[in-house]
């Protein structure tokens, strides 16, 4: 191959300068010979070459033809062939060793010779002329060639090192000149996007990026961004460089871990230099500094940098060992196996005490042979002991550098060394000073009074005036620089402080401290603490001038000052005085004690303690008391305990904290207390229910005892008014018409309205009156199950009343009768459906007498039916008048004598007796029980027993044709909220009422005797008069009343009863009776009236707001 | 886009990632063990010198910048590799080259710029 490349270029070099050149013939054959010899090489060339020559130049293709057109046709393509390869190698000469080319046009020339040499003798005949011409013409060809070729080279080594300077060699770091600032970005740049990305993989998707940026380059969708970053101080985010969010996105299309859900957010221009430029804290160390270490055995500790590597990532630290003195196995000289399982198991579970290295110590634990001592130094187990202590290569990442805070403790015994070295004796503080320096900056502020400490300006001192990165420019003060103003190195300047400066510590053990300062030393201020009256001693960094007078903190951990405390079993006590991480406490016995919050146990409340005091007053938290006997100090009491210790409080007295403890029986109110609180005077009868009806009425006796639990306790509630309007929460208390509700959205208690309150119903959603339907979620409340259809359904419709009816002591039942509220909850009109037959309050209202009937049974519920009792007023307001579904109102049906007339005629009085009647629920339930003892004949099965008054003339009133009573029917009217408002129209019969009592006094008016029955020819019309009797007819007889008239001469008259209506109150003043609604048949005098709206009052404090339509007025006597 | 892209590592969260003090390129120690800094092989010199390598790089480093196209990105002209290759490059370093890089630097009279971001001007 080497010969015929040889002969080939040779070839090649004869021809081609020469157009006219042709070989001999001989020449010609032995390049066939060679085509054919070598077939595999050409062949194959060939279709290579047809390759290269599609990709050939135009003029390539050019010089071809007209290599064609000179070359015969047999020597064409040999001609051609050299042709191409030189031409192809000057077009790729670069690419090429040039070098072997060299070489090779040197081969050339001696194969040339030698080429010459053989023609010579082969064609010896030709001539020598022929031959000598030849040699000069390949030499002068050669040369030629060559200076071509060096010609080429030059090229080649000139573009070679225009390429290589311009990819690599050469660092110009041209761009170091610039100024930083020159280079902010400009509005042509593209901009930066922050993506959101998983946090902890911003660093790889970054990387992830950048592949795919690389894998995408030469596709048809490169990625079109610039660049994308990532700081470590930004977790969760990647910045991305690009012109548009769009091209972003889809930069960031399925990388797994980035959310471009959560926008593709624009770095605003001015912002986007600085998350460059973020850099944390400064983490220089530098010999002398203090690290702690993060991880293994020694975490947490202190060191000391003592050297760091050149390229800072691996510092050199001096610290104290832990050795473990006690390994696990005694044996530890033989095996080393033992000991590393020893070692292991320490680091894990308990790792050993700081203690300083000990060579005697050492050796006796671990023997002589595992210490081994080279000058000064120790080594044991692969590390080097110091002076006792450890010396050790930590790489900085497993170092903490800043905010390593030394303690005091830390430092004292780094500084004492081992067997108090050097430095024994006094701390140099100063050292933690020089490790926080750095800290000391940053409590620098504007106005702070400094002092120079170090450098020129050193004993200079001055008020700071502003900061900027490390340089505080302060204004000098006296001397000869007075006024000036100098910048030195925040480093460099110290607060300063004078004796006598009233100071605050603002961070620190002492944190919060006060007091004055009565000596500097160097940059350690010691004050007098205003709250311990010691001496502090703390370093000027942490103080600051301060004008008040810090009692620190009131609250520690969970507890707070005057807190009652639990302290042990048998002791408690009360926090007087709060420190810094522990409080003062007066125990009950007078004792005091430091302790620490979590020594104790809990946290106790009195506020709902009552003790009783000398006087037998019961004593209440804040109550201000005062000693009878001893020192008669006085106080407010701020804790009960046992109702035996109460601890005062009182702010003169200095000794702890103004507290003390004494004994409640010792002790008198200073604001005397009414009578009614005193223990002696109490009205026991009004506690008890059975007495409570036929007491002074109203809420008497409510208030006592316990009811029931509030059915609104536990209530989902929704505030719709006020400043908490839309809180949902739960009551969790109720009193009057306050609750106590606890909003679900921040736990908190506040005190709302009860009209500000809606029910909740969480289901569906919606609200609902607070005082109705329990229904939804809440069905039954806190009710007896007998009774919950009754709220649900307010009409009390539902049969299942029924089945209470076993369990309610209900005298009716045992009547053996039907009761009467079944008929009535179930029907709206109980007179159509039961007809005669329901017995009780049918009786009464149907039958001509029904006391005759029911003998003594009857009036004993009439009579709480008519006793101004609370019960009857709740149980008819919310039970039938304004059909809320309240216990009471279930009851309200249940005793007969409410649905007849409760119901049907509602009372107007919507503003107060019903409010009240609705709104404390549980102090109705308890009336509820008093005037259920009272209802049911068990209770009180004489009538005699029965408070009301005038019970008995019920026997009186017989008057007939009560036949045509139809008005009064409980179901008409009774279940609709709106009767409420109807006007009242008063029944044509209404004097035979028989739940009304004795009419006997009642002012009436002759009204209707000129109608179309005119009765005296209407001669007696206007008359007003005074019922004297009333007398029931029957079937024959006409029901009349004898009436006399007080105003005038007229004698008394017998008129039928349809022609006299009632006369209202006049003035106020007036006794009157209510005719209708929770007052009727109640006596009360007027005491205000607005428009028709009278203010009634039955003698107590209970006022209730009536229509005068519904009152009669009564005749004085 | 036919300019010259580092190696890239193949793993981002790699411990040994090293950063070149000079030009703030990343890469792993073996690529530059093989290759040197794509940027500043001239003066650092690290290929095939692992000691060189220790001097010269460094894993205390903050923020990855992916380059992608240096001579178009503001980020690149920021961090003053925008006619550096394409690849992976530190937003901060921490350390100074050595001091024989930084007298050379300073006998062709460019100027040093440490990559801690020291000075800002």
């Amino acid at each position: 191959m080497a010969d015929y490349e040889d002969d080939d270029v040779m070839q090649h070099l004869g021809s081609e300068p020469q157009g006219d050149f042709h070989a001999p013939a001989g020449h010609a054959d032995e390049e066939e010979d060679y085509e054919q010899d070598d077939h595999a090489g050409p062949s194959t060339k060939e279709p290579r070459r047809s390759l290269y020559e599609d990709d050939e130049d135009e003029d390539d293709d050019e010089e071809e033809e007209e290599e064609e057109e000179e070359g015969g046709a047999g020597e064409g393509r040999p001609k051609k062939r050299t042709k191409h390869r030189h031409k192809k190698r000057n077009a790729v000469n670069r690419f090429l060793d040039v070098e072997a080319e060299v070489d090779e046009d040197e081969e050339e020339d001696e194969d040339e010779e030698a080429y010459v040499r053989d023609e010579f003798i082969e064609e010896g005949g030709d001539g020598v002329e022929d031959v000598a011409r030849r040699a000069a013409d390949h030499a002068r060809l050669d040369r030629r060639d060559r200076e071509l070729d060096d010609q080429d080279l030059a090229r080649i080594a000139e573009d070679m090192k225009k390429r290589y300077t311009q990819s690599a060699v050469r660092y110009t770091g041209d761009m170091s000149e610039i100024p930083q600032r020159l280079l902010m970005p400009s509005v042509m740049d593209a901009n930066l996007w922050q993506v959101r990305v998983r946090p902890n993989k911003e660093r790889d998707i970054v990387f992830s990026l950048m592949r795919k940026a690389i894998d995408l380059e030469y596709t048809n969708r490169p990625l079109q961004i610039l660049s994308a970053f990532q700081r470590d101080s930004l977790p969760g985010m990647i910045y991305v460089e690009a012109r548009s969010s769009k091209q972003v996105s889809e930069a960031c299309n399925g990388l797994v871990g980035v959310y471009p859900s959560r926008g593709i957010t624009l770095v605003p221009i001015e912002e986007m230099a600085s998350l460059l430029q973020i850099k944390k804290q400064d983490l220089t160390v530098t010999p002398g500094s203090w690290v702690r270490i993060k991880r293994g055995k020694y975490q947490g500790d202190l060191a000391q940098v003592m050297d760091i590597t050149e390229n800072g990532e691996e510092v050199g630290l001096k610290f104290i060992p832990r050795i473990d003195l006690n390994p696990k196995d005694d044996l530890t000289v033989d095996g080393k196996k033992r000991k590393k399982l020893g070692l292991g198991t320490t680091s894990l579970n308990m790792r050993p005490p700081q203690r300083f290295f000990n060579y005697e110590e050492v050796v006796k634990v671990y023997g002589r042979k595992m210490v081994s001592k080279r000058n000064q130094v120790y080594v044991f187990q692969n590390d080097t002991y110091k002076d006792g202590f450890i010396e050790k290569d930590f790489r900085l990442s497993a170092l903490q550098l800043d905010d390593v805070s030394p303690t005091l403790d830390e430092i004292t015994r780094f500084t004492k060394g081992m067997d108090g070295g050097e430095n024994e004796g006094a701390v140099d503080l100063s050292i933690i000073a020089e490790a926080s320096r750095k800290a000391a900056i940053a409590v620098l502020q504007p106005g702070d009074h400094v002092e120079v400490f170090e450098g020129e300006q050193s004993g200079a001192h001055g008020v700071v005036q502003s900061i900027e990165g490390d340089i505080v420019s302060l204004t000098a003060k006296g001397l000869e620089i007075d006024g000036t103003k100098i910048e030195v190195p925040a480093r460099s300047v110290r607060k300063r402080f004078k004796p006598g400066d009233h100071v605050k510590v603002m961070t620190g053990k002492n944190a919060d401290e006060t007091g004055l300062v009565v000596s500097v030393a160097e940059n350690v201020v010691t004050f007098l603490s205003d709250m311990s009256m010691q001496e502090v001693s703390v370093f000027s960094k942490d103080l600051r001038e301060a004008a008040e007078v810090g009692s620190g903190t009131n609250i520690v951990g969970n507890y707070e000052l005057h807190d009652l405390v639990q302290l042990d079993l048998q002791t408690v006590g009360v926090i007087y005085k709060t420190e810094r991480d522990s409080f003062r406490v007066l125990d009950q016995n007078g004792q005091v004690r430091l302790v620490q919050p979590h020594q104790i146990s809990m946290r106790r409340d009195s506020n709902r303690a009552i003790a009783t005091d000398s006087e037998g007053h019961e004593l209440r938290v804040g109550d201000n008391v005062k000693e009878v006997d001893g020192e008669g100090r006085k106080g407010r009491v701020i804790h009960t305990h046992q109702s035996h210790f109460a601890f005062l409080h009182n702010r003169d007295i200095v000794e702890n904290g103004g507290v003390f403890v004494t004994r409640a029986r010792s002790l008198a109110s200073l604001a005397p207390k009414g009578n009614l609180m005193k223990l002696g005077n109490a009205d026991l009868s009004k506690m008890n229910p059975a007495m409570s009806g036929g007491a002074s009425g109203g809420m008497v006796g409510s208030g006592m005892g316990r009811g029931p639990r509030d059915r609104l306790i536990g209530v989902l509630v929704v505030i719709v008014k006020g400043s908490t309007k839309g809180h949902i929460g739960t009551i969790k208390d109720t009193n009057g018409n306050i609750a106590r509700v606890e909003l679900h959205s921040n736990n908190k208690i506040i005190m709302v309205d009860k009209d500000k309150l809606k029910r909740y119903n969480p289901m569906n959603k919606k609200t609902e009156p607070l005082e109705s339907g329990f229904s939804g979620g809440l069905g039954g409340g806190g009710a007896g199950p007998g009774r919950t259809p009754q709220w649900s359904q307010p009409g009390g419709r539902t049969p299942g009343w029924g089945a209470a009816q076993g369990r309610t002591p209900n005298p009716y039942a045992g009547d053996g009768k039907t009761p009467a509220w079944n008929a009535s909850s179930r029907t709206p009109n109980p007179y159509a459906l039961d007809g005669g037959k329901t017995p009780a309050w049918n009786a009464s209202s149907r039958t001509p007498n029904p006391y005759a009937q029911d003998g003594g049974r009857t009036p004993a519920w009439n009579a709480s039916s008519r006793t101004p009792n609370p019960y009857a007023a709740g149980g008819s307001a919310g039970g039938w008048g304004n059909a809320t579904p309240r216990g009471a109102g279930g009851w309200g049906g249940a005793t007969p004598r409410q649905p007849a007339w409760g119901g049907a005629t509602p009372s107007r009085s919507a503003g107060g007796g019903w409010g009240s009647g609705q709104d404390s629920w549980g102090e109705n339930a308890d009336s509820w029980q008093a005037a259920h003892s009272a209802a049911t004949p068990a209770a009180a099965p004489t009538p005699a027993n029965a408070p009301t008054p005038g019970l008995p003339t019920y026997q009186s009133v017989k008057t007939p044709g009560w036949d045509d009573v139809t008005a009064p029917t409980p179901g008409a009217s009774g279940f609709d909220e709106t009767s409420n408002e109807t006007s009242f129209e008063v029944p044509k019969d209404w004097l035979l009422d028989p739940t009304l009592p004795p009419k006997k006094g009642m002012f009436v008016k002759i009204q209707g005797s000129r109608g179309p029955k005119p009765w005296f020819k209407g001669e007696k019309e206007g008359l007003r008069g005074v019922v004297d009797i009333v007398q029931q007819g029957s079937d024959y007889f006409a029901s009349t009343a004898m009436i006399w008239f007080p105003d005038s001469s007229t004698d008394p008259l017998t008129v039928p009863v349809e022609y006299l209506v009632p006369v209202p109150p006049e003035r106020v003043g007036n006794r009157v009776m209510g005719l209708d609604g929770e007052h009727k048949g109640e006596t009360l005098t007027t005491v205000d009236v607005d428009g028709d709206i009278w203010n009634c009052t039955a003698g107590n404090t209970v006022y209730h707001y009536i229509t005068g339509d519904r009152l009669v007025l009564l005749h004085e006597d | 886009m036919a300019t010259v892209t580092a190696a890239i590592p193949p793993q981002a969260r790699a411990k040994q990632l090293r950063a070149c003090l000079l030009c703030s390129i990343i890469q792993t120690p073996s690529d530059f063990r093989k290759d040197g800094c794509p940027n500043c092989e001239e003066l650092m010199q690290m290929k095939g010198s692992s000691d060189r390598i220790q001097v010269c790089t460094t894993t205390y480093f903050d923020g990855v910048i992916a380059v992608i196209d240096p001579e178009q990105s503001w980020v690149a002209r920021w961090q003053r590799t925008s006619k550096y290759v394409r690849g992976m490059y530190a937003v901060r370093v921490k350390g100074r080259v050595p001091e024989d890089v930084e007298a050379e630097l300073e006998a062709r009279g460019i100027k040093y710029r440490p990559r801690d971001q020291t000075d800002q001007d």
